[in-house]
């Protein structure tokens, strides 16, 4: 007799269960059960793991569910077969839908009218009453079950070691007996071992939100809950053994598994009765024509033809028009797009307007995008504008309907600080404990979890409730969390979706998604489109439409000029403030070096300052290969076919699979497979295990252990990190488009990237001062003069003026500034004037705070004063006139100094077109010798400078070991620290809270590219003070015996100064 | 005469009581913090901090990357009152008229009380030597107005006297905020460049008003002495202790009795008053050659019985000791509650544990024994059996938990768990015979097992599997079992409990 468990509560049950799906089903297959079912409450979240799991172990699996009902006992659902699973689907999306999101709500009504195909058990309560008897209610819904389910329900029984299981197990065989439901086993299982119990207990308390000491009866009493032998839940069960009997009658009579489930692609796509194929055939030539004019090479026919008949074979066709359609919408409403990633290997998809890099250019190959080998569907990933790309998901719930669309969810997992902090409140440590050991975390190692990093935060590792926190913080991390919405990837669906898999609502209002991540659709099968956003395609679109506006230009992605050496000079020279991808710290010291010349060489910019080239030290090699100071040799005859473009030099993704297949004798899906388990949650055993087939079949093909190693190390990176050669690609246009747009037009780059901010790595103030570094003029936001964004205006020079527009000023908002502008008729000639357009104090003081009102020749005190006099402004008769000159007129307020107005520029909007604040201390800057960054290039490599500058960004990559990197400005433009770490630690403090910062160190000249190393930090935000200092006539009468450091109010000021964006 | 007042400005009010509490700390950056939405925000630095650059308003986190052995310690938010209050209080001593300026400060009304320190000039140093060496930064001005005073104190620098009829001198080269006003007021006279009041104290009060409203011309007015400031002053608080001096030493128990009787009587109709009633008191009598004598009593819930106090006193009286006699008396609550009280009815219809009745026998029998033998038990959320109750402390006392009565819990628990030995099957089947104080028990029926295990995150430990059992004799009784059976290892038995 043999026994299946079919209750169990995985951690998709979330805070209750205290195991993997995984786990659960194999524990299972050690025991040698034949199948078991996993039941968590209202979801079906985490079946395709355990199918997943189950399917490689080699035992049955049963996809079901726990119901929680609102009226009535729960019930475990079992589908016997594809309509029982969509019935079970469909239900569950009901409840899902008529809730909010991580909810769901369900009635016996749901239950009776939508449930055919299914086996069902009851779950009858934990406890019986005084009686020692079940509830009466409770055997009257049960019978009621029995009416409509008949022979399809069952009753539970368990055995919880709760000191009645004897009785219970009496009163279930009596209420069996009398209402006919037979009586099935099971063990109400939450976890695969009993080891699992103080973990259990915990999510209890993260759940319950106590903590384990104040927990008392919210616990289990017992470690009863886990996954028990077949042996021994027969020796509990001895005197029923029907009940055990009866879990091998419902595991029988369930035979559906998830491989059943067929995905349809949607049909609704092709046009005058054509198929797929032919519509996808016809759109395709007549892309190819419109790209290539009339004179399609040979090659490129040759690519298409081979593209069409693969998709023919393996039936994509449907995909590809899917994703067409939606690109299409996108250009009719003029929304801006690129496909990323593997697609652009496609000449089809570069045909269909998908992509928009010619892969013949770059030989890149059809087979990377999608093979047969690996047997998944194509992967199309689509960025639109940011700004824009909810037009495009409504589009999609639009066409498709709610009921056929839906987005991928993600799984949040327990991370390193969450779970440390859930575990650390639910075990009682005061906040501060908790803080304490976080903080002495970087990375999650063996030697953290023993403890070993505590002593340094002064807390004892021997502790035994600290020890014990950290067991169960290790045991947390990776269990997933909540469901969230993934970022765009959209299932589309021929039927309906939900039955495949159940729709809920997304937190986001007028979305919905499934409850299944990306690696889950995957494994099924599914069809997955990205919708992405990318801020830079907003930014470009913007700079096309000023381009068309102001320079008649009609620019689009592929027809911007290729390969124009003045665009190559400017990216070499590393002036790339605000160019898509190569703008950061590290891109620009990279840019000098590798001198980039062609488009290809743009690509591996992209790729190689990434962690994982960075990490596999593959940077180096690379740029010593390229300079020609190292020869470039390859390690084999099969390598150089690999690397041969990257001189040897593995830079891409795909390289580093590659490398595993030919040189390790990897499969091709264990290839993937092993790039999967590094990307996702990194499970200890999984890549330990693949690095050591790595390094030895490497070695085994004549390979040194040592390049064996980098590359496995390389590999890691990769992981999450890495880029995939077609991506870079992708990427490498928008850096040439952006980087063409700002070379020829200045005016409309600053504009529009302006006009998209937030993004990218720069503030305002440095996109401005770059503009006006090229000749570009830029005016001040003014009521009479701006609109909410900002503008071109006529020429002056080669360019446009900029015209900054409201959106710069802090504090304002763009409904009042519509309100202003479509007043603003003729010219606003004073206050009283834009009161009556409706515009309330504090709006207007706003506005003087950004100094707006000059064109009315107010400058801001003189408007705040203007404006301060609040509502009395004239009424009635007089209303609109100017109220005549009162006795006031005669007060005089004190002129503002030029460095108070820059103070008062950067507090309203970050940035001023008057001067530069560290200007104003420059003459104390010469007294103590520092120099201005413009003068760091006639000093020589190894000499020691001092240099000052305002804070532009801080950035500690985990790539540098512990190296910190700065950015400083001032009035002449850029410099870049270096710290090392021992000198982060000493100066930290001058580090992490100067804004004006002074440093001494040694000049590093690399080329064009110079460093500071820092050897003394400085604190001089004080002087920014003196911008504001009170310049008193008189003698002050008081002495002051001390400056009263928390009192004096221009302290202050010195905040109004970025300070600064700190980076890992 | 003009009117004179004193402020004092605590400029580290909490982190300054932290360190008299705990000395190290003086020599060391710390703050105080409070949990603000999930991150710690720092409320209160001392000098020490300040010194690195830490200040209030920053997030713990923030601090530490700057300094990172920053100690933090909790903030109370109440505790700045209660310092205060303290304070307020003692300064009493100075003058009757002291009130409280949180968050940091305090306000004196002194008109003519320096003089009996011998001028302004001694009393205020007198006043910022004490609270020096009690440990405490301040800066303590005296002026006119309560508004120059206190605006010298935060921004004038160090401990100064404002002569009378000079504030407006001594406050013109002070920031706007000295006059204690809004900061959106403070910052708009600021972006207009009225950095110093000097830039707008002369200006017409038209255009101040209506640009900044009535409350600059209030402060301002205040801060000159033109306007008048209303003061809230603290009140000391008075202990509960009645005092009987008697014209002749008492040596006789009678006269002890009486005095207890009428200072009992005073103390209960003063307390009565405020609502308040006894939990513990002390009668002192103070002999003729010095020595005191002292009689305690404790109350299981707050009383004003004065009867029924008096009993519970009349039972130690024998072990005064007169000696040459008492002086004088003294009687003091050293404990008192807020006393809940209920009309008095026609049919007393209270019971159980409200009847008072009930408290005041347990008042007794406390009092007579030196440890009472009757105690009330409370459940107590555990599973483990000898943790599942505990043992209240007053009888208002109440527990949110309802006792656990959905398993078999014997009557009688034994306070250990003694060990038996007992036949029984392998591997969770009750047991068959067990031998208990040396008598055979032969088992005839049996229920269980109710598996409970250790509190893990207290300690580790075998689980336990409980039986009820019955005898031969119809007795049942409440077994464990600790921890599995294994291979070579037998489990240790238990009786934990009998049933009725």
């Amino acid at each position: 007799m043999k026994y299946s468990e079919l209750q169990c509560t995985s951690n998709y049950s979330f805070l209750r269960g205290a195991s993997h799906p995984e786990e659960l089903i194999e524990q299972a297959a050690a025991y040698g059960y034949r199948a078991i079912g996993i039941t968590d409450r209202n979801s079906v979240a985490g079946i395709v793991r355990a199918h997943l799991a189950a399917r490689t172990l080699g035992i049955q699996f049963i996809p079901a569910c726990r119901l929680d009902l609102q009226d009535g006992p729960g019930l475990l659902v079992y589908p016997t077969n594809v309509s029982g699973y969509a019935q079970l689907s469909g239900l569950l999306t009901a409840g899902n839908l008529r809730a909010e999101k991580g909810k769901c709500l369900l009635y016996q009504a749901d239950v009776f009218n939508q449930l055919r195909d299914v086996k069902l058990i009851i779950v009858p309560p934990v406890v019986l009453n005084g009686l020692f008897e079940f509830e009466e209610s409770f055997e009257k819904q049960s019978a009621t079950y029995h009416d409509i389910f008949g022979n399809r329900l069952y009753i539970a029984a368990s055995r919880r070691y709760l000191g009645d299981d004897a009785k219970q197990l009496f009163r279930l065989s009596q209420l069996s007996s009398s209402l006919g439901i037979p009586m099935v086993a099971t063990n109400d299982v939450h976890y695969h071992e009993p080891a699992r119990r103080p973990l259990q207990d915990i999510l209890t308390c993260i759940r319950e939100k106590c903590t384990i000491q104040n927990a008392g009866f919210r616990l289990h009493q017992n470690a009863e809950r886990y996954l028990k032998s077949a042996d021994e839940m027969k020796r509990l069960f001895h005197q029923y053994p029907e009940a055990i009997r009866n879990t091998q009658e419902i595991a029988e009579a369930c035979q559906f598994n998830l491989d059943m489930l067929k995905y349809e692609y949607p049909e609704e796509i092709t046009t005058e009765g054509r198929t797929t194929q032919e519509e996808l055939t016809m759109l395709v030539w007549k892309g190819a024509h419109e790209r290539f004019g009339d004179h399609i090479t040979e090659k490129t026919k040759n690519a298409i033809l081979h593209e069409l008949k693969f998709i023919r074979e393996m039936n994509y066709a449907a995909y590809f028009l899917t994703v067409y359609d939606i690109v299409r919408y996108a250009r009719e409403q003029k929304i801006l797009c690129q496909g990323r990633g593997s697609a652009a290997n496609s000449t089809i998809c570069y045909c269909l307007g998908i992509t928009s890099v010619d892969p013949s250019k770059f030989d890149l190959l059809f087979e990377r995008f999608i093979s047969s080998a690996r047997n998944e569907p194509p992967d199309i990933d689509v960025d639109f504008e940011h700004e824009r790309r909810e037009e495009v998901i409504q589009y999609i719930y639009q066409k498709y309907g709610r009921d056929r669309a839906a987005i991928v969810a993600t799984v949040t997992q327990e991370r390193q600080r969450g779970s440390i902090r859930d575990v650390g409140k639910a075990m009682g440590l005061s906040i501060d404990t908790i803080q304490r050991i976080s903080s002495s975390v970087w990375e999650f190692t063996e030697e953290w979890f023993e403890g070993k990093r505590l002593t340094e935060q002064g807390l004892n590792p021997d502790d035994k409730l600290l020890r014990k926190t950290l067991q169960i913080t290790q045991q947390l991390m990776g269990f997933p969390r909540q469901l969230g919405q993934h970022t765009g990837g959209f299932v589309i669906t021929r039927g309906k979706l939900s039955d495949l898999c159940p729709v809920m609502n997304a937190r986001m209002e007028d979305r919905t998604c499934i409850e299944w991540n990306k690696d889950d659709i995957d494994a099924i099968g599914f069809l997955k489109i990205d919708v992405l956003a990318l801020g830079m395609l907003t930014c470009i679109r913007k700079a096309f439409d000023l381009a068309k506006q102001h320079y008649g230009l009609d620019l689009t992605l592929a027809n911007i000029p290729q390969d124009d050496p003045l665009v190559y000079d400017m990216i070499c020279h590393a002036d790339t403030i605000g160019v898509f991808q190569i703008e950061s710290r590290a891109q620009q010291s990279m840019l000098p070096r590798l001198k980039p010349r062609s488009f290809y060489d743009l690509v591996i910019e992209v790729a190689i300052v990434r962690p994982g080239p960075i990490q596999g030290d593959m940077v180096h090699p690379y740029l010593r290969r390229r300079n020609g100071e190292e020869k470039v040799e390859y390690p084999s005859k099969e390598l150089e076919e690999i690397l041969g473009r990257t001189l040897g030099v593995p830079l891409f993704q795909e390289q580093a699979m590659k490398i595993a297949i030919v040189a390790a004798g990897f499969s091709p899906s264990e290839a993937d497979e092993l790039r999967r388990s590094m990307a996702t949650f990194k499970a200890q055993g999984m890549v330990t295990k693949f690095e050591k087939k790595l390094i030895n079949g490497m070695m085994e093909r004549g390979y040194e252990r040592e390049y064996a190693q980098r590359v496995f190390k390389q590999l890691e990176g990769f992981g999450s990190y890495g880029f995939p050669e077609s991506h870079a690609a992708s990427f490498a246009l928008l850096v040439y488009v952006s980087s063409w747009i700002k070379y020829y037009y200045p005016d409309v780059f600053a504009c529009a990237l302006l006009n998209s901010m937030p993004m990218g790595f720069y503030q305002p103030a440095q996109i401005v001062i770059d503009a006006r570094k090229h000749g570009v003029e830029v005016c001040p936001v003014d009521v009479n003069h701006s609109d909410w964004d900002n503008t071109l205006e006529e020429k002056s020079g080669s360019f446009h003026i900029l015209r900054l527009g409201f959106r710069q000023a802090k504090g304002i908002r763009a409904e009042d500034m519509q309100l202003l502008v479509s007043a603003r008729i003729k010219m606003y000639s004073n206050i009283i004037e834009m009161r009556e357009a409706g515009l309330s104090q504090s709006v207007l003081e706003k506005l003087a705070d950004a100094d707006a009102f000059n064109s009315m020749g107010l400058d801001r005190r003189m408007a705040l004063w203007e404006i301060s006099t609040g509502n009395d402004h004239p009424a009635g008769l007089f209303a609109g006139k100017i109220p005549g000159p009162s006795a006031e007129e005669n007060i005089s307020l004190p002129l503002m100094r030029k460095s108070e107005h820059v103070v008062h520029d950067y507090a309203a909007m970050s940035l001023s077109l008057k001067a530069h604040p560290v200007q104003f201390v420059r003459e104390k800057l010469e007294q103590l010798h520092i120099l201005r960054t413009d003068d760091l290039k006639k000093h020589r490599n190894g000499d020691l400078v001092k240099v000052a500058g305002l804070v532009l960004v801080r950035q500690r990559p985990g790539t540098a070991a512990g190296i910190c990197f700065i950015t400083i400005e001032d009035e002449t433009g850029c410099a870049n620290l270096v710290v090392f770490e021992n000198l982060f630690d000493q100066y930290r403090k001058e580090i992490l809270q100067s804004r004006l910062l002074m440093v001494e160190g040694k000049l590093q000249v690399e080329g064009e590219v110079i460093h500071v190393i820092v050897q003394r930090c400085f604190n001089m935000s004080g002087l920014l003070r003196r911008l504001m200092e009170v310049i008193n006539d008189e003698l002050p009468i008081l002495t002051l015996a001390r400056a009263d450091e928390t009192s004096i109010p221009a302290h202050a000021q010195e905040d109004v100064f970025h300070k600064g964006r700190n980076f890992r | 005469m003009a009117k004179r007042f004193v402020s004092i400005w605590f400029r580290h009010l909490k982190t300054d009581w932290f360190s008299i509490r705990q000395p190290v700390l003086r020599e060391i950056p710390f703050v105080l913090s409070v949990s603000d939405h999930g991150r710690m925000v720092i409320t209160a630095v001392n000098e020490g901090a300040l010194n690195k650059g830490i200040e209030p308003g920053m997030v713990v986190a923030d601090a530490r990357a700057i300094f990172p052995s920053l100690e933090v310690l909790d903030d109370d938010p109440l505790l700045s009152e209660k310092l205060l209050k303290a304070i307020a209080e003692w300064c009493i001593r100075y003058t009757n008229i002291v009130a409280m300026d949180p968050p940091d400060g305090i306000i004196m009304d002194v008109t003519g009380a320096a003089h009996l320190w011998g001028g302004e000039k001694k009393y205020i140093d007198d006043i910022h030597l004490r609270l020096k060496n009690r440990g405490y930064d301040v800066r303590v001005t005296i002026a006119d107005s309560i508004g120059a005073a206190w605006a010298i104190a935060h921004y004038g620098g160090s401990t100064t006297i404002i002569e009378s009829g000079k504030q407006m001198e001594a406050l013109l080269s002070l920031p706007p905020s000295a006059l204690r006003l809004e900061v959106n007021v403070t910052d708009r006279l600021h972006k207009l460049g009225l950095n110093q009041i000097r830039n707008f104290i002369s200006m017409p009060r038209t255009a101040l008003r209506r640009r900044f409203g009535k409350e600059l011309i209030l402060k301002l007015d205040q801060a000159l002495g033109n306007e008048d400031e209303p003061l809230n002053p603290v009140q000391s608080v008075e202990p509960w202790r009645e005092r009987l001096p008697c014209l002749e030493p008492i040596v006789t128990a009678t006269g002890i009795e009486i005095a207890l009787q009428r200072l009992l009587d005073t103390l209960c109709y003063r307390m009565q008053q405020e609502g308040m009633g006894i939990r513990k008191a002390v009668f002192t009598g103070f002999r003729a050659d010095g020595k005191l004598e002292k009689i305690e009593i404790g109350t299981h819930r707050a009383s004003l019985n004065a009867e029924h106090l008096h009993k519970l006193f009349e039972d130690k009286i024998s072990t005064i000791e007169p000696g040459p006699g008492i002086e004088i008396f003294m009687i003091e609550a050293l404990k008192a509650e807020k006393i809940s009280t209920y009309q008095e009815k026609l049919w007393d219809t209270i019971c159980g544990l409200e009847d008072p009745g009930l408290s005041e026998l347990m008042d007794r029998l406390a009092n007579r024994f030196d440890n009472c033998p009757i105690k009330r038990f409370l459940p107590s959320e555990h599973y483990l059996p000898e943790k599942s109750f505990k043992e209240s402390v007053s009888l208002d006392e109440t527990s949110s938990t309802p006792w656990l009565t959905g398993r078999p819990r014997p009557i009688q628990i034994l306070s250990r768990p003694e060990l038996i030995e007992v036949t029984a099957p392998i591997p969770d089947y009750p047991p068959m015979l067990f031998r208990y104080l040396g008598k055979l028990h032969k088992i005839k029926k049996a229920d269980g097992p109710e598996r409970i295990e250790q509190e893990w995150w207290i300690r580790d430990g075998p689980l336990r599997d409980y039986y009820t059992v019955e005898d031969e004799e119809g007795q049942r009784y409440w077994l464990f079992r600790s921890g599995h059976y294994k291979e070579n290892e037998k489990p240790k038995w238990f009786i934990h409990g009998f049933f009725a």
